[in-house]
């Protein structure tokens, strides 16, 4: 009840006022009462009315949070921090190398972005997690729900079902190899339509879409209580062309990645965001780098890029809090995101060729 | 053919339809059923959508598209909304009048400028979203499983030849830019006329029911070929039913463009291409080529301005396929790679690929996917089971596609069509 008259969510000239009647603490607010405080600072009944039951629903709020432990303005030491997010647990890519490089897989509770040229696979890896984030927790899953929405029109359902049907397969195989009870409880529902079913889909079209979109989120989060994967593909697309004014561009993207922090944090969910890349004209050559300018920059905790090297598609860790900077090599299988097979096992001509340089490298991170 | 009094008319203030007059009439232009073109901007402004009655195409893409913007763009009356009439009063005297004005500002800028809560702010961003989003959301299950409601998952267009539709899981994507890229002579130009001609047959052999547009920007439009391919049609679709074939007008149906610069190009797919969409008249846009706009007017130096018209098209492009679920095909040329870091960052990931699409990155972002045609030289055909074939041998190769693996194919170009080799 201690809280402050200018932390309340209340109109500015009704806080102004407030400010300048000398009242301080929204219990003093309270004590006065509404007679009182139209009186005193020369607002109607209704307003006063109206000002205190904004006050009383916030002191409520506070006073549950406080007791449930969760609140926003919660203290906790580094240790607990520590143990919540080793807690959390990771989505994993099933490719062990970029697993690796991740500390584990794609982390809740932070925002992940993907850049990289057109083809290279950034869609792969939403489509991927977005299965991957529902397996059951006794194969290591965190048995979630995915919210996949797509501003370029390139999320292809049969390929999705496709990765589905291969990772609900992969399971099996685990249980059968392991013959343990759970596993196979888990496995009768973990089906392609129970995982086809968990993804929600939404398509915005542009930009305004996709900030209405953003803005929703949290009320449907709130819903589906069980949603730990947000995935946008891509944030670029819609905010590259129709701008004039790229100080609203600015403005709007930070808001947006803003608001993705909170739903990050608020929801204990991944946010994976894909990027495109762009061409940065230097002095004497041009460089590829993520599209969306500077500023953009800060808005993801963990940034990939995937980039080409002849045939074979590397994913660089560029930017991570807890990670050191490295590289990795990975593939797109019909199966879906996956490490680069040892020679002996894919028959490729072109791959084999490649591994005299890339083994030495994957043999290393393990 | 006589001329028509508004036809003449506009002759003069419209070059390209005065090209497309004359490269249709060898097949009975003046016979049409349908409106022509420069009529159908006259009643422009009379447009409505979803009020032409029993066209099929056009109820699989439904009224979306024309509602969305008006309600995006326009005035909106507040009072609609689940709004506090103290919060409608505010919008009013802020002169905020459309949803995307009030989506523009941020909640901070919102208090501020109207003078309201916080929760007040929240409260009304979340509710004009909501009036904008509605429950858009879908289950990745119904999209899988509802195949009447989401054709634009499942239809795709056909080649007109199975063994490239395999290739292809189907054919080219409704929703989306394709882009065939190859040297000169390798083919683009072929397999896009079919295209123009397997649209046109009905959804039951891999059609979409409706006409083509074809817009040159380098050649001429190569009708003769096009007849030629019209006439033997029999022959490359042995699947569909002779009289089906001979139902189908496929000239009438296929409108050419000329645009050699860029602000015609703007104008033809801004104004006169979304027209032709907008009624359901065409449900394929082929674009040949889209590097030959940028090849004659930029040089080195304007490479910005190059990237801003690049990145407006293919929005533009990617919004008329996506509002219409049409499929966009654009022709690219290829240009020799310089260094292997150039062929990288356009996701041509074969080693012994000497050419890359031209106008790099930019354009690629907008791409749904890329495929490459080219032709295959006589040291390179192997085996004796292609052999008689040698000299017409060319490939078809998925560069990048979200649903389709790195692969390609073999095809030739014969009198009646493209057809693959298995």
């Amino acid at each position: 009840m201690q809280r402050a008259v200018g932390s309340l969510p209340l109109g500015p000239a009704l806080r102004a006022r407030l400010a300048a009647a000398g009242f301080q603490t929204a219990q003093e607010l309270l004590d006065t009462g509404p007679c009182g405080l139209s009186r005193e600072i020369g607002i109607s009944k209704e307003e006063a009315l109206e000002a205190l039951q904004v006050v009383r629903q916030e002191c409520s709020g506070d006073a549950a949070r406080t007791a449930g432990g969760a609140g926003t303005t919660r203290k906790c030491t580094a240790l607990e921090l520590l143990e919540e997010e080793q807690a959390q647990g990771f989505i994993i890519t099933f490719c062990s190398a970029l697993d690796n490089i991740l500390g584990g897989g794609v982390q809740l509770t932070k925002i992940t972005e993907v850049c990289g040229a057109p083809g290279v696979g950034k869609t792969q890896l939403c489509m991927q997690l977005a299965v991957d984030v529902q397996i059951p927790e006794c194969f290591g899953g965190v048995c979630g729900e995915a919210v996949f929405i797509d501003t370029e029109g390139s999320f292809m359902v049969d390929r999705v079902a496709d990765i589905a049907a291969a990772c609900v397969q992969h399971c099996q195989l685990i249980a059968e190899t392991h013959q343990e009870e759970d596993h196979q409880k888990a496995l009768e529902t973990f089906s392609l339509e129970s995982i086809l079913s968990h993804i929600y889909y939404f398509r915005c079209r542009d930009y305004i879409e996709l900030l209405a979109q953003v803005y929703l989120l949290p009320d449907f989060l709130s819903e589906h209580s069980k949603v730990r994967l947000v995935v946008i593909d891509g944030i670029a697309f819609p905010f590259r062309h129709d701008f004039e004014d790229l100080s609203l561009r600015t403005r709007l993207l930070n808001g947006l990645a803003q608001q993705l922090i909170i739903i990050a944090n608020d929801h204990k969910s991944a946010v994976v965001l894909t990027n495109q890349m762009t061409t940065r004209i230097g002095q004497s050559q041009s460089t590829l780098v993520p599209a969306l300018g500077e500023s953009w920059g800060h808005a993801a905790t963990v940034r990939l890029i995937f980039h080409w090297d002849k045939s074979q598609r590397l994913a660089t860790l560029y930017k991570s809090p807890s990670q050191k900077e490295s590289t990795i090599p990975y593939t797109i299988t019909p199966h879906g995101f996956r490490d680069v097979q040892p020679p002996a096992v894919t028959q490729n001509t072109e791959s084999t060729e490649m591994n005299p340089r890339k083994r030495p490298r994957r043999e290393e991170e393990k | 053919m006589p001329a028509h009094p508004a036809r003449a008319a506009n002759r003069g203030r419209r070059r390209t339809l005065a090209a497309n007059r004359v490269s249709l009439e060898g097949w009975g232009w003046s016979g049409v059923p349908c409106t022509p073109l420069w009529e159908l901007e006259a009643h422009a402004q009379k447009e409505r959508p979803g009020s032409q009655p029993g066209n099929e195409g056009r109820a699989r893409f439904g009224r979306s598209p024309a509602f969305r913007a008006r309600a995006l763009w326009q005035e909106m009356d507040w009072e609609q909304l689940e709004l506090n009439p103290r919060v409608v009063a505010a919008l009013r005297k802020a002169d905020i009048k459309s949803i995307k004005e009030v989506l523009n500002l941020s909640g901070a800028d919102l208090q501020r400028l109207m003078k309201l809560s916080s929760a007040d702010a929240e409260c009304l961003l979340k509710t004009v979203s909501h009036s904008l989003r509605r429950n858009c959301m879908l289950t990745a299950l119904q999209l899988y499983q509802d195949k009447d409601h989401f054709a634009s998952q499942h239809q795709k267009l056909s080649l007109g030849c199975s063994v490239l539709d395999n290739l292809l899981k189907g054919g080219i994507p409704l929703v989306g830019i394709t882009e065939l890229a190859g040297e000169s002579s390798a083919g683009k130009t072929q397999i896009s006329l079919q295209l123009c001609l397997c649209v046109q047959y009905p959804y039951k052999y891999g059609g979409l029911e409706s006409g083509a547009v074809y817009v040159c920007t380098e050649d001429v439009f190569p009708s003769k070929r096009l007849q030629q391919l019209i006439d033997q049609q029999h022959k490359l679709r042995a699947d569909v039913p002779p009289e089906v074939i001979q139902k189908i007008r496929f000239g009438n149906n296929i409108f050419v463009e000329h645009a050699a610069d860029l602000d015609t190009f703007h104008n033809c797919i801004t104004k006169r291409i979304s027209l032709l969409l907008k009624r359901g008249m065409v449900r394929l846009v082929v674009i040949d080529s889209i590097a030959a706009l940028f090849r004659c007017e930029f040089g080195a130096s304007d490479s910005v301005l190059k990237a801003r018209y690049l990145q407006m098209f293919g929005a533009q492009l990617h919004s008329l396929s996506t509002r219409f679920s049409t499929p966009v095909v654009c022709i690219n040329q290829v240009t020799d790679a310089v260094g292997e870091s150039e062929a990288a960052q356009c996701g041509c990931g074969s080693v012994d690929n000497k050419v890359t699409p031209a106008l790099g990155i930019t354009w690629a972002n907008h791409l749904l996917m890329r495929l490459m045609v080219s032709r295959v030289s006589q040291r390179d055909q192997l085996s004796g089971a292609v052999f008689h074939h040698a000299g017409n041998m060319r490939t078809l190769r998925v560069a990048f596609a979200p649903h389709l693996p790195p692969s390609f194919c073999c095809y030739t170009v014969e009198l009646e069509g493209v057809k693959g080799i298995k």
